[in-house]
């Protein structure tokens, strides 16, 4: 096979020259070190932000009077600060039209900074209460651990029960079953029911550290007024989600009597339009560190491109020898070619692999969840063999376009 | 010493033929060089602006005030929840501590609330106001563009006068003439008797002079912002940067009379100092400076393998050259200075040509972020060129001057 021959030929030539080979290859490994550690580093984060902002469930979107990422004018966000609260009989409303449409639509209203007390333990107070509907659970992906959840019954009766986040059963019962036993809200009493499964955390931030009680009690707590609804709907199936996102703005925009033409006095929340929010704000920080590390790469790229030009040079005999027995000057073209992808390939997976290695060590010092990028790692890759490609085709256009009289006579 | 003298110019000849001689190879390697001081010298003086830029910030608060407050205001280790349950300072604590306070130059209370504020069609919204009293301009470095503070009249007798910050006056008078207009805060008339020149702070955000609003304290009290509503800041200011720990030292035993403290009660309030801030800036800055000179710094490095790989290429295919030239009785040391200087010329074009870049990319950054290229970021290119070009240049040089003559001579 020629084409083997022509990779042997390469292979030997690196061989010969160990010294050269093996600089110009830390070249290359430093280079695409460079450029492979940082974007780690920038995924572990990326990962870790949208691990926490979707936090919705599958299929989910949620409705809710604040946009997700507060940005525009000052004249769009007194416009936003100026929209009604979302009320629970909207939500009541809303879940009604609903029916059959959509898988649940569930409610939940929240508060922030209360202290929850059992006997002599207690939790600082910065822990978030949610009133919710029953629905809520499966929409956020609370998952019960021990116990059970609350339904309507609970909801209709008004009744003073609670489900805890893992954080605080920890914290408040150590050693015993906390299902059945009276807690202290603030000044409110409780029974537990249920504790959540452990969500995990975000930056370091535990995300365990809130309860839930029915929507009613809620209100009869904290009054019925003084905070907007979020509405979580979950469709049936992936199929059906985009419809159920319209259909849903339809009936509220008349449930809240907008206007036609009017703009929507809601914002609506999906895990696909958070983290299309969030690579819009990232992504002039990630191309600048992109280029800023990509730098090394192109320095290395001129290191191969003069390693091989004294290459070609060296072997203007070989090359005459070569082309006088019969060699066409593609062939010559794809050996020098071969030659420099072999040596960048090399130096790339060396690279790729000490800069996700690297990556995560750093990223993981910053508390990001640990991440193998393929995507850069195929990038990496592609850009070992676009910078082969692109610093070879000189040398090797040079080798190839040898006369190999000149060639044979060359000292 | 002339000895000495003559074979390193004698080394720089030959090697600067020896450059000339490959022409496509010096070029190739000079640039791997140059991408590298470039990359190197453009991130520094980036990094000078940001630090420029965080330290004009911080300049605005002034190095020798101390903030009496409620909350801490760059520390988190006493957990929020503690803060909060703090009993607000008020202008009652701020009175006894002004009456009993004997070392600080000026002492002034200030409340800051968010609000819009109006000229005509013109809008501002949700500026930061600050309610203060005359003294507050003493606390300060604050100058004026036109105009002058409220004095202790219209301050004491809350007149509704208001200073406007250098960018709010550009917002509301883009034409100029802010001084004796007036402008309307949540629907009362003030009058403008000042505006502060431009301080720049940007990195403060809403906090920066330029985008504030001053007024007196008691006309805020009356109409925008009840006295209860959130604690005062009382504002220190110490003679000088030495006195201000003395300043700090009796604000606290003040501050612990004036609010009841026992002798077992922690302090119920915190003292802030710009110091916490720039520790927090400092800590930034140097989190940004780390990791854009590691990065920059290694395409620097990849510029040197280049150097090196391409010495030690020029040292085999010379070894013929070297050989004759040490059977005619050149020393070791004149090879290897040969050799060195070879790839100390090939790094000092680099970095000049480097460096030449890197100003002209400055200035196109200064447009974005207030920088100059620093005398020492020239020094710097230099001396980090020169020593590129030895430490990458050694190995090959050491390489060639150890070679045998004979069988160099011999080398085909």
């Amino acid at each position: 096979m020629l084409i083997w021959e022509i990779i042997k030929v390469a292979m030997s030539a690196l061989h010969a020259n160990k010294m050269r080979s093996t600089l110009t290859i830390l070249g290359i490994i430093v280079g695409i070190f460079s450029i492979i550690s940082i974007s780690t580093v920038i995924s572990m984060m990326q990962t870790s932000i949208e691990e926490g902002v979707s936090a919705l469930g599958k299929n989910t979107f949620q409705l809710q009077k604040w946009p997700s990422v507060r940005t525009g004018s000052p004249e769009e966000r007194a416009k936003i600060r100026n929209r009604r609260d979302i009320t629970v009989e909207e939500y009541y409303k809303l879940r009604d039209k609903l029916d059959g449409t959509a898988k649940y639509v569930g409610g939940e209203q929240w508060n922030f900074g209360v202290r929850f007390k059992y006997r002599r333990e207690e939790t600082n107070p910065n822990i978030s209460v949610c009133g919710s509907t029953p629905e809520a659970f499966p929409n956020n992906n609370w998952n019960i651990d021990t116990g059970r959840e609350f339904g309507y019954k609970e909801i209709n009766s008004v009744e003073k029960v609670v489900v805890l986040g893992s954080d605080i059963a920890e914290k408040l019962f150590e050693f015993i079953d906390p299902i059945g036993q009276e807690v202290w809200m603030d000044n409110h009493k409780l029974t537990v029911i249920g504790v959540l499964e452990s969500q995990g955390d975000v930056f370091g931030q535990s995300q365990d550290n809130f309860a839930i009680v029915p929507i009613s009690t809620w209100q009869s707590f904290f009054g019925k007024r003084n905070r907007s609804v979020n509405i979580t709907i979950q469709s049936f199936d992936k199929a059906g989600y985009d419809d159920l996102i319209e259909t849903s703005e339809g009936f509220f925009r008349t449930i809240r009597k907008v206007p036609p033409g009017e703009e929507n006095d809601f914002s609506i929340r999906s895990n696909e339009n958070m983290l299309r929010q969030i690579n819009d704000i990232t992504a002039g920080f990630r191309i600048g560190s992109f280029v800023i590390s990509g730098i090394a790469l192109l320095a290395a790229g001129i290191g191969i491109m003069n390693i091989m030009l004294v290459s070609v040079t060296e072997r203007t005999k070989e090359i005459g020898i070569r082309k006088a027995i019969g060699a066409r000057k593609k062939n010559i073209l794809f050996q020098f070619l071969v030659e420099s992808i072999t040596l960048c390939l090399i130096g790339g997976i060396v690279g790729i692999i000490l800069g996700v290695v690297t990556g995560n060590v750093l990223g993981s010092m910053l508390e990001f969840n640990a991440v193998v990028p393929f995507d850069w790692i195929m990038i990496g890759v592609s850009l070992c063999v676009l910078i082969g490609v692109s610093f070879g085709t000189y040398p090797a256009y040079k080798a190839s376009n040898l006369d190999p009289i000149e060639s044979l006579r060359y000292e | 010493m002339s000895r000495f003298l003559f074979e390193l110019k004698e080394g720089v000849i030959i090697s600067l033929k020896a450059i000339f001689a490959n022409k496509a190879r010096s070029v190739l390697t000079t640039l791997g060089i140059i991408i590298g001081i470039w990359a190197v010298i453009t991130m520094s003086t980036a990094i000078k602006g940001i630090d420029i830029a965080f330290q004009d910030g911080v300049a605005s608060l002034g190095s020798d005030n101390i903030y009496i407050d409620k909350w801490e205001w760059f520390n988190n280790d006493t957990p929020w929840w503690e803060l909060r349950n703090r009993r607000n300072i008020d202008m009652d604590d701020f009175r006894a501590y002004k009456d009993a306070a004997q070392l600080p130059v000026a002492v002034a209370p200030s409340m800051w609330t968010s609000q819009t504020v109006k000229q005509r069609d013109r809008t501002v919204e949700f500026i930061n106001i600050q309610g203060t009293t005359n003294d507050y301009i003493e606390t300060t470095n604050l100058s004026f563009a036109e105009g002058r503070f409220f004095n202790e009249l219209e301050s004491n007798g809350g007149r509704a006068v208001i200073v406007l910050g250098w960018d709010i006056a550009e917002n509301l008078f883009p034409n100029g003439g802010a001084l004796g207009s007036t402008v309307k805060v949540k629907g009362h008339k003030l009058k403008v008797v000042g505006v502060l020149e431009e301080q720049g702070s940007w990195v403060m955000g809403n906090w920066n002079p330029d985008n504030q609003v001053y007024l007196p304290i008691e006309f805020m009290f009356k109409y925008l912002q009840r006295e209860s509503f959130r604690s005062i800041t009382i504002n220190v200011r110490a003679e000088n940067s030495i006195a201000v720990e003395e300043v700090k030292e009796e604000a606290i035993g003040l501050m612990r009379r004036v609010r009841g403290l026992t002798y077992d009660e922690i302090n119920d309030f915190s003292i802030n100092q710009q110091e916490g801030l720039l520790n927090e800036i400092n800590q930034t800055v140097g989190v940004i400076q780390i990791a854009g000179l590691f990065i920059t710094g290694l395409s620097l490095f990849v510029g040197a393998i280049g150097i090196m790989n391409i010495m030690f290429v020029s040292v085999k295919e010379r070894t013929r050259e070297i050989g004759i030239r040490k059977a005619i009785g050149a020393k070791r040391r004149a090879i290897l200075g040969q050799f060195l200087s070879e790839a100390a010329t090939i790094c000092l074009m680099g970095g000049l040509i480097g460096l030449g870049i890197a100003v002209v990319t400055s200035i196109i950054i200064d447009r974005f972020l207030p920088t100059s290229i620093q005398i020492d970021a020239v020094f710097l290119a230099i001396v980090i060129s020169l020593f590129t070009g030895l430490i990458s240049g050694f190995a090959p040089a050491y390489t060639a001057s150890k070679l045998d003559p004979v069988d160099s001579l011999r080398y085909e």
